[in-house]
């Protein structure tokens, strides 16, 4: 991997068994971020960006190809050290929250500290509480997913996903579930993490909101279509496939 | 804790009626278990320390007439022998409403220093004053009195008396009067001599140092050779099965079947579990999928379920044991009653307890594995995306879409059909757990039913209604001919028995007869040439023909004694210290009775030497309707009495009946409460299911809701699906149960009668089971179907 580049991926290809026959999700496709970027994925349904999300964030695994966050050869990793370096370099949103109904705001965000053992435990509490704040929703800290409205849901997700200060946060679909001003919101804050060194890499198929993000990848049919924002170092097309770089 | 446990525990909490048939599930099977074993394991102890604790004798030496203190001390004197007393057993009659029944007065030479058939004093005058009686406490029901009554109590060669009550005693090696529907009561000897001047205490009851059958008749041989020297005639010596209680093998028959459910049961009740299980992980695979986002391996998801499972089997294993020991204790008093026991310690031992706790902890943690593992190693996107279900794995086949056309059915029934079948695997383990509940249920009443018709057998093997035993042979035939000439009288045969056994090679005939002097019995009986009072069905041979010389019929309960006995062979007959050669014409079933031989009149005249002489009559009534029985039955008796015969018992044959359905009367109760504990795992499985099934589709039926379903409607859709589940167990049950009745009924049959039940499946069996499937079915569904509506249809669209 060069220098600066975070995430590294070479030939990657994702084909999913269905019962209609083979279906393949992406097609060959390259492509180098660096650190600190603010990237967006953005893409019709079924296009495959949230296909390229869960391979670079180890939740599925490429057919073909490889993955490299960081110094972690994602693709070749078991699944119990993918589980634990998941845990503590990535970052992941869901556009449903996916807060654990049955904790409170507080335990959902500590849930990353205690499967990672990554912090003392005396220190944990007032690392979930620190984020809680900074996602100005502390005082919901004592309450059940349910009682938060979505935004608050939402600012909940993220803190559990920064819980353990990763290096990559990946949100799929963040705001589609919310309203614009929240969802503004949402990507104000995106911005915020971005520029104090975390990278952020968002799927979303809202492109007015692009204009949060430093660069916009366009993905269509499994292949990357085209890339705004960046410079470009190398791009190549060949029936389709995509191989492309970033700055 | 770890924050990961703290939400498993919350989890728990959050759906408490979830956790609670998850407990529920656990609890029964150890419930189950803990009853069983317990009771078992109780019983046990107690039965032999109930039992042993009266001393009971090894053996009873019968001779021809009263024995002297002499005797005693000389057999005492006689090597291998511990203790000796003699001791008389009359088989007198009393008058209770009306009417002559059985009553058997055993005389003490000394109640203060009783050795050997020992028992104690409950109440009253202890020892009994000259001319009362103590009774067996069990007695009194059947005797329809209470201390301080007069019974009038007559000896076959003896007056009526009427003897008082003077208090009342506990005696647990004696079957329980109710079960023998026999007065037990307790005198002195001149309490005897008052009944009957010329009996003596004519049985030497002996406890040797021996435990075997065979040393036992060894040191017994010797004694009645010591007895004999002093110038006893010595009758014959009655050896019951060592240390065993006359109603043991009952007791087994009883706790081997439940124990056999038992586990069973825990069988179903570990089925139940894994089917619960797997709905928890099911509805837990979303947060299965955050968990492993955020950092938790497949081996941490197993550990948190498997602490939950944990958690639950010790809240299930906790919530069973007081009931299980509750109940074991109920069921210990139960046989306890019915073994006419005294439990002096209800002490359950240590190895119940850990059966139990294994059997919560081990079963539920065993069988929910596969789910747990299966479910923890499920893929984010997998988790995240399928919410668990593989849609290639699910759905009905091409067969099923056939069968279920909506055109056939209607799009309600329809529907129903096919969430059906969604899921092979959990349809299958509803089925399974109803249908094998049906089974059961089915199978315990068509039991109790084969049973009734065993029963019955009675009344057809025995066209008579009354047999009248003497106590010495007489001239029949003409008391014969008087009864015949009263009202109410079709039938009337002259008969004979007498005591035989076959001879172990000893000098003394040998009998296995219990001191009650009806179990372990065996009986000669001189069948009337032509005889039409009885109809004992053929299993081998043929029957006595009229020129039967040295032909003899075993019942089934004699064969049992010379296993492997077949028509053709020659048997020997002991009776009276004479050995006789018999060739087996055939082998009869019999029910209800001892071990007998059938044997023309003419051969038992030779063996018996009664020189043409009977002592017993059987008759057949007109009319068995109540009040004319009774009063047919009372004027016999007024005939009998009238003519001085020496009757020594009349037995009603539906009193026999009475007392044969009472030995087994508490196995068939306890087999439907099995039965419906069965049942209750069924209709817990099937609302698992259920529960699975809707929470899968809660997003469907928000759509269905969206595009104009009414809560209503969807309330019928998952009612018709529950309903639909129990009608396809129905016929799976129903036959099931047929395989399982004809096990059962060999099992019990054996046990009680030496044969298998008769196969018979009953009606109400196939109406209970519908109207509880039909039931449980709507009741099982009620519950997730009502959650299901309460869901709003906004909420439910956006379920994931």
């Amino acid at each position: 991997m060069g220098t600066g580049r975070f995430i590294e991926i070479q030939g990657l290809s994702k084909t999913f068994q269905t019962p209609s026959g083979p279906f393949t999700a992406l097609k060959d496709v390259s492509l180098s971020l660096r650190k600190g970027r603010r990237v967006a994925l953005v893409g019709k349904s079924g296009s495959g960006k949230s296909t390229l999300l869960n391979m670079i964030t180890g939740i599925d695994r490429p057919t073909t190809g490889l993955i490299v966050v960081g110094d972690t050869p994602v693709h070749a990793l078991s699944e119990g050290s993918l589980a634990q370096w998941r845990g503590k370099n990535v970052g992941v949103v869901f556009q449903f929250f996916q807060l654990l109904p049955t904790l409170t705001v507080l335990e959902n965000v500590l849930l990353p500290m205690d499967f990672t053992n990554s912090y003392p435990r005396k220190e944990r509490h007032a690392r979930a509480r620190a984020l809680l704040e900074e996602m100005g929703i502390a005082e919901q800290a004592g309450k059940l997913p349910a009682a938060l409205s979505g935004g608050q849901q939402q600012r909940a997700a993220i803190a559990r996903a920064l819980a353990n200060n990763p290096p990559l946060l990946v949100a799929d679909e963040p705001t589609g579930n919310l309203d614009s001003h929240t969802a503004e919101e949402i990507f104000e804050l995106f911005a915020r993490l971005s520029r104090q060194g975390t990278t952020v890499l968002v799927v979303t198929h809202e492109r007015e909101l692009s204009r949060y993000f430093e660069e916009t990848i366009s993905i269509a049919d499994g292949a990357i279509t085209s890339v705004s924002g960046a410079t470009r170092t190398a791009e190549s097309r060949q029936g389709g496939h995509s191989h492309v770089s970033s700055i | 804790m770890f924050l990961r446990y703290k939400k498993i525990v919350n989890d728990l909490a959050t759906d408490p009626v979830k956790s609670l048939l998850l407990v529920l599930a656990v609890a029964i099977g150890v419930f189950g278990i803990g009853t069983t074993l317990g009771a078992y394991a109780v019983l046990n102890r107690e039965m032999a320390r109930n039992y042993m604790g009266t001393h009971p004798a090894q053996a009873t030496i019968m001779v021809d007439k009263g024995l002297d203190r002499a005797a005693v001390e000389r057999v005492k004197t006689v090597p291998g022998i511990v203790e000796a007393e003699r001791r008389a057993t009359a088989e007198a009659r009393m008058k209770i409403g009306g009417e002559w029944q059985r009553l058997l007065l055993f005389t003490v030479d000394d109640f203060s220093a009783m050795k050997v058939g020992a028992f104690t004093p409950l109440a009253g005058t202890w020892p009994p004053p000259d001319g009362t009686m103590l009774v067996e406490h069990g007695a009194l029901e059947v005797m329809r009195a209470q201390a301080g009554s007069t019974i009038s109590v007559k000896l076959p060669d003896g007056e009526p008396v009427g003897i008082p009550i003077s208090g009342t005693v506990h005696d647990p090696g004696l079957a329980p009067a109710r079960q023998e529907q026999t007065g037990y009561g307790y005198i002195t000897p001149a309490t005897l001599a008052l009944l009957d001047r010329a009996r003596g205490m004519d049985q030497m009851r002996i406890i040797t140092a021996h435990r075997t059958p065979d040393a036992i008749e060894k040191t017994a041989g010797e004694a009645a050779r010591a007895l004999e020297a002093m110038g006893y005639a010595v009758h014959e010596i009655q050896i019951p099965p060592p240390e065993r209680h006359p109603h043991s093998g009952q007791m087994n028959a009883i706790l081997t079947l439940l124990v056999s459910f038992s586990f069973l049961l825990l069988v179903l009740s570990a089925v139940l579990v894994a089917n619960a299980v797997s709905v928890v992980m099911v509805r837990q695979v979303r947060e299965i999928g955050v968990m492993k986002t955020v950092g938790a391996t497949s081996g941490m998801i197993a550990r948190i379920y498997l602490f939950m499972i944990g958690i639950i089997a010790v809240l299930g294993t906790a919530s069973a044991l007081p009931p299980g020991i509750h109940a074991a204790t109920a069921f210990v008093d139960r046989i306890a009653h019915l073994l006419n026991f005294t439990i002096t310690d209800y002490a359950i031992p240590g190895w119940v307890y850990a059966a139990q706790v294994l059997s919560g902890m081990a079963i539920p943690l065993g069988v929910a594995a596969a789910s747990v593992i299966r479910g923890s190693r499920i893929t984010i996107r997998e988790a995240i995306t399928d919410y668990g279900v593989r849609q290639e794995d699910c759905g009905p086949g091409r067969a099923e879409i056939f069968l279920t056309d909506a055109g056939r059915w209607g799009t309600t029934l329809t529907l129903s059909f096919r969430n059906l079948f969604r899921n092979h695997a959990r349809l299958l383990i509803a089925l399974t757990l109803l249908a094998s509940g049906g089974a059961m249920f089915a199978g315990a009443l068509n039991l109790s039913k084969a049973w009734d018709i065993e029963l019955d057998q009675l009344f057809e093997q025995r066209r008579y209604d009354l047999e009248v035993r003497f106590s010495h042979p007489i001239e029949a035939l003409p008391i014969a001919e008087i009864i015949r000439a009263l009202p109410g009288i079709q039938t009337v045969e002259v008969w004979s028995y007498a005591s035989t056994s076959f001879p172990s090679g000893g000098m003394f005939p040998i009998t296995r007869t219990y001191p009650d002097t009806g179990h372990g019995s065996f009986t000669a009986l001189a069948a009337p040439s032509g005889t039409k009072l009885i109809n004992l069905p053929l299993l081998q041979g043929k029957w006595l023909s009229p020129m039967s010389g040295d032909e003899v019929v075993l019942n089934h309960w004699a064969v049992a004694r010379i296993p492997g006995v077949k028509p053709g062979d020659t048997v020997t007959l002991a009776h009276e210290g004479n050995n006789s050669q018999w060739r087996v014409a055939g082998i009869v079933e019999n029910i209800g009775s001892a071990a007998e031989a059938y044997v023309s009149s003419a051969a038992f005249d030779r063996m018996s030497g009664a020189g043409g002489k009977a002592n017993m009559l059987r008759v057949a009534f007109t009319s068995r309707e109540p009040s004319i029985f009774s009063a047919t039955v009372r004027g016999i008796e007024d005939l009998l009495y009238r003519e001085h015969a020496p009757v020594k018992v009349i037995t009603p044959t539906n009193i026999l009946r009475n007392a044969v359905a009472e030995h087994m009367a508490i196995l068939v109760s306890l087999l439907l409460a099995m039965a419906m504990l069965m049942g209750v795992v069924g209709a817990i499985g099937l609302m698992s299911t259920l529960s699975m099934n809707i929470m899968e589709r809660t997003r469907e039926l928000g759509v269905m809701r969206a595009v104009g379903a009414t809560p209503g409607a969807i309330f019928r859709l998952l009612i018709a699906e529950g309903v639909t589940i129990g009608v396809v167990s129905i016929p799976i049950a129903l036959i099931l149960s047929l395989p399982l009745s004809i096990g059962m009924g060999r099992l019990i049959g054996n046990m009680a009668f030496r044969i298998p039940l008769p196969f018979a499946v009953s009606t109400a069996a196939i109406a209970g089971w519908i109207g509880i499937v039909l039931a449980g079915s709507v009741l099982a569904t009620v519950y997730p179907a009502w959650k299901a509506m309460r869901i709003p249809v906004r909420e439910a669209l956006a379920y994931e």
